[in-house]
C-alpha cells in the first residue's frame, strides 16, 4: 500500500522532472547555440547543418569586439545610464509609495489613479514625444537624455505602496508618539523595515535600464555615446552581417545581467513575482 | 491637581458617534482602568488621549496643558500597544532610544535612560537583541522600556496582556502593579479582563455604548454598581438578576419574585412597580430549613473552597447560589436559597440602580 503510493508519487515526479528538462532544453539552446557560435569562424557558422561544438574555436570575435569597436565606451554608458535609472527611479518612486499610501492630503486618490492609468500606457506610445522632448531640450547624445524618459515605471511606485501598506499601523503610530518626523519615520522605520523590496525593486529595474533598446537606440547617434545594447548593432555595419562577430558582442553585452541573475538569484525571482503579480 | 482631565469630549467617524461627551478627571499617580466590552469606545478613548484619534469637541488637558490640538508626540505622554510594536530591525536598545534621538536628546544622557530602564525592567541583559530574539513576555517589558525612557507625565496602555498566556499574564499583571508603585507614574490602562481591572486599578472607568456608565473604586463599582449594565458587566460569575414587583412603604420595600416568594428589603426607591432584583451569588445562601425562597439544583460546580450551585426556580428563572467546599447538594436536590437582603440591588427600567442597606 505503502509502496505503491510511493511508486505512484515518483512516476508522476519523473514526469514533471521530464517536462521541465525539456522545457528547459528548449528554453537555454538558443543560448547555447548563441554561445558556441560566437567561438566558431565565420564560415562554420554558416554551414547548413547542426555543430553542437566549434571545430576550431576561435576568440578571435572577442578579440575584435574588445579592440575593433568602442565596447568599452558602450560598456560605461550602460553602467552609468542603467545606475541613474535605477537610483532615481528606486528613489522617486519610493516617495511617491510612500505618500500615496501613509500620508492623507488632497488629490491622493486621484494621484494613485494617474499613476495606475499611466501604467496601462506602453511607454512606446510615448516616444516621439520624448525624443522632441529631449531634442529640443538639446540632450540627444547624452547620459541625461538616455535616463530621463526611462524613468518612468509606474510599477516600482506600485509595489512600494503595496508593501507600505502591509506594514501594520501601529509601527507607525509609535514612530508617531515618538515625535518621529515624517522624514524620519520613512527612513528609520519604513525603509529599513522594507530592504527586501528596495534590493529587488533595485535589481530588477537595473536589468531592465540595461536591456533598453529602443529609447537608447533613438536618442543616441554618436557611436561613442551608446549604450552596449545599442552599441553591438554597429558591430555589422561595415561589411554586411558578421554573426559570430555580433554574437560575441551580444555574450559580451549580457554577461554583466547574466552575472547579476547569479549573484542576486533569489532577489531576482522575487522582484520578478512580485511585479508580475501587479501585472497579472 | 488633575492629572488629565477629558472636559465632554466626543469624537465620531462619519455619522457614527464613538464617544459621547465624556468627562473625566485623571490624578497625578493614579492608575485608572478603562473597562468595557468590546466596541465600547475603550480604544478610542484612549487614542484621543494619545493624539493617535482627533477630538471632535470637548477639551483634553494634559498637566494643566490644553492639548487636543497638540502633536501626539508633544503631549509628553507614552503608549504601550497591545502588539507592542517594537521595531524589528533595531535592538531593544535602539528601540527604547529611538523617541529620544528624535528629540535631539544627547548619547550620553540617552544611554543613562535606557541603562535606567534596563535595571527597572530587569531585562539589562537583553539590550542588544533584536525583538525577534525575545519571548513574548520579554517583548512586553520592551514596550514597557520604550515608554518609561520618555518619563512621561502618563502612561497609555491598550490591553497589553492579551497576547500573552494566561501563566505570562498574571506574573505580568503582578509586574506591572509592582512597576506603578515604583515610579509612581499615571497610567491609564484598557481592559476588557475585569480581572485585570479589579487588581490593577484606583479607579475603574466602565464606558459601555460610547458612555461612562460608572468611575469608581473597584470594590464601589462592585459594591454598589451604578447601573443595570455595571451589575452584569462586572463579576464573575455574573450576579444574579430576577423580575420581581416592588410594593414600597418609606424606607422599606417587598419585592415579590416569579415565583411567588417575597423578599423584604430596606431601599430608597422612588415608588413601587416592576423592577428588576439584583443578587451576587456569594449572597445567596445555600441554607437548611426555611429560606427566602426554593429552586432545584441543575449544576453543582465544585471549586475546592467553595461550590457554585446553578439552581431554578419555580417559575424557570435562574439563580447561582454560594455554598462552601463541603457541599453536600447533589443535581436534582431542591435546596432552600436565603438572600443577603442587604447585598440587593434593585433596578428600574431604565437601568438605574437603587442598594439596600
Ligand atoms: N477608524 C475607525 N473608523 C470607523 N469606526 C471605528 C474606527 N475605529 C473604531 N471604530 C468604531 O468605534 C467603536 C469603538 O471602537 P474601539 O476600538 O474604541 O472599541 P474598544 O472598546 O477598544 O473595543 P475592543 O475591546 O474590541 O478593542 C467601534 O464600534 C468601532 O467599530
Ligand atoms: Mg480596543
Amino acid at each position: 500500500m505503502n509502496l505503491a503510493r510511493t511508486r505512484r508519487v515518483n512516476i508522476a515526479g519523473a514526469i514533471i522532472t521530464v517536462i521541465t528538462v525539456i522545457a528547459a532544453i528548449i528554453w537555454a539552446f538558443p543560448i547555447y547555440w548563441g554561445i558556441v557560435s560566437s567561438f566558431k569562424l565565420e564560415d562554420e557558422v554558416v554551414r547548413p547543418y547542426i555543430e553542437l561544438w566549434p571545430e576550431h574555436p576561435t576568440l578571435r570575435h572577442y578579440w575584435f569586439a574588445l579592440t575593433q569597436t568602442q565596447i568599452g565606451s558602450w560598456y560605461v554608458n550602460s553602467v552609468a545610464t542603467a545606475l541613474g535609472v535605477t537610483v532615481l527611479t528606486v528613489s522617486t518612486s519610493l516617495l511617491v509609495g510612500y505618500a500615496i499610501s501613509q500620508l492623507r492630503f488632497p488629490g491622493r486618490r486621484v494621484l494613485w489613479w494617474l499613476i495606475l492609468a499611466s501604467f496601462m500606457v506602453p511607454t512606446q506610445v510615448l516616444i516621439i514625444n520624448h525624443f522632441v522632448l529631449i531634442a529640443n531640450m538639446g540632450l540627444l547624445n547624452t547620459w541625461a537624455g538616455i535616463i530621463l524618459p526611462q524613468l518612468i515605471h509606474p510599477v516600482v511606485i506600485i509595489v512600494y505602496k503595496q508593501f507600505f501598506d502591509q506594514v501594520p499601523k501601529e509601527f507607525r503610530e509609535a514612530a508617531v508618539m515618538d515625535n518621529a518626523s515624517e522624514l524620519r519615520i520613512l527612513s528609520k522605520v519604513y525603509i529599513p523595515m522594507n530592504w527586501g523590496v528596495t534590493t529587488a525593486l533595485s535589481i530588477v529595474t537595473f536589468i531592465w535600464a540595461w536591456n533598453a533598446f529602443l529609447w537608447p537606440f533613438l536618442a543616441v547617434t554618436r557611436t561613442e555615446m551608446m549604450t552596449i545594447t545599442v552599441g553591438i548593432t554597429q558591430v555589422s555595419d561595415a561589411f554586411g552581417v558578421y554573426y559570430a562577430r555580433q554574437l560575441a558582442s551580444a555574450v559580451l553585452a549580457g554577461f554583466p545581467v547574466a552575472l547579476a541573475y547569479l549573484l542576486f538569484q533569489r532577489r531576482v525571482t522575487q522582484a520578478i513575482t512580485l511585479s508580475a503579480g501587479i501585472k497579472g | 491637581m488633575a492629572d488629565i482631565s477629558l472636559q465632554n469630549v466626543s469624537k465620531s467617524f462619519g455619522a457614527v458617534d464613538v464617544i459621547k461627551d465624556i468627562s473625566l478627571e485623571v490624578e497625578q499617580g493614579e492608575f485608572v482602568v478603562f473597562l468595557g466590552p468590546s466596541g465600547s469606545g475603550k480604544s478610542t478613548l484612549l487614542r484621543m488621549i494619545a493624539g493617535l484619534e482627533s477630538i471632535d469637541r470637548g477639551k483634553l488637558l494634559i498637566g494643566g496643558k490644553e492639548c487636543q490640538d497638540i502633536a501626539p508626540g508633544q503631549r509628553n505622554v507614552a503608549m504601550v500597544f497591545q502588539n507592542y510594536a517594537l521595531y524589528p530591525h533595531m535592538t531593544v536598545r535602539d528601540n527604547m532610544a529611538f523617541g529620544l534621538r528624535n528629540i535631539g536628546m544627547k548619547e550620553k544622557d540617552i544611554e543613562a535612560r535606557v541603562a535606567d530602564a534596563g535595571r527597572i525592567l530587569e531585562m539589562d541583559a537583553l539590550l542588544d537583541r533584536r525583538p525577534s530574539q525575545l519571548s513574548g513576555g520579554q517583548r512586553q517589558r520592551v514596550a514597557i522600556g520604550r515608554a518609561i525612557v520618555k518619563e512621561p507625565a502618563a502612561f497609555l496602555f491598550d490591553e497589553p496582556l492579551s497576547n500573552l498566556d494566561a501563566a505570562l499574564r498574571v506574573r505580568t499583571r503582578v509586574e506591572l502593579a509592582q512597576l506603578h508603585q515604583r515610579i509612581a507614574a499615571t497610567m491609564i490602562y484598557v481592559t476588557h479582563d475585569q480581572t485585570e481591572a479589579m487588581t490593577l486599578a484606583d479607579r475603574i472607568v466602565i464606558l459601555n455604548d460610547c458612555r461612562i456608565e460608572q468611575i469608581g473604586t473597584p470594590m464601589e463599582v462592585y459594591t454598589y454598581p451604578a447601573s443595570r449594565f455595571v451589575a452584569g458587566f462586572v463579576g464573575s460569575p455574573g450576579m444574579n438578576f430576577l423580575n420581581s414587583d416592588v410594593a414600597v412603604s418609606g424606607k422599606e420595600a417587598t419585592a415579590t419574585l416569579g415565583d411567588g416568594s417575597r423578599v423584604a428589603m430596606s431601599i430608597d426607591v422612588p415608588e413601587g412597580g416592576t423592577y428588576e432584583l439584583g443578587i451576587r451569588p456569594e449572597a445567596v445562601h445555600v441554607v437548611t430549613g426555611e429560606g427566602d425562597t426554593t429552586g432545584e439544583a441543575t449544576v453543582v460546580e465544585n471549586l475546592g473552597d467553595r461550590t457554585l450551585v446553578y439552581t431554578r426556580l419555580g417559575d424557570g428563572s435562574s439563580v447561582i447560589a454560594l455554598d462552601d467546599g463541603r457541599s453536600q447538594v447533589a443535581p436534582g436536590d431542591t435546596v432552600s436559597l436565603r438572600f443577603d437582603t442587604s447585598q440587593l440591588h434593585l433596578f428600574d427600567s431604565s437601568g438605574r440602580a437603587y442598594h439596600a442597606d
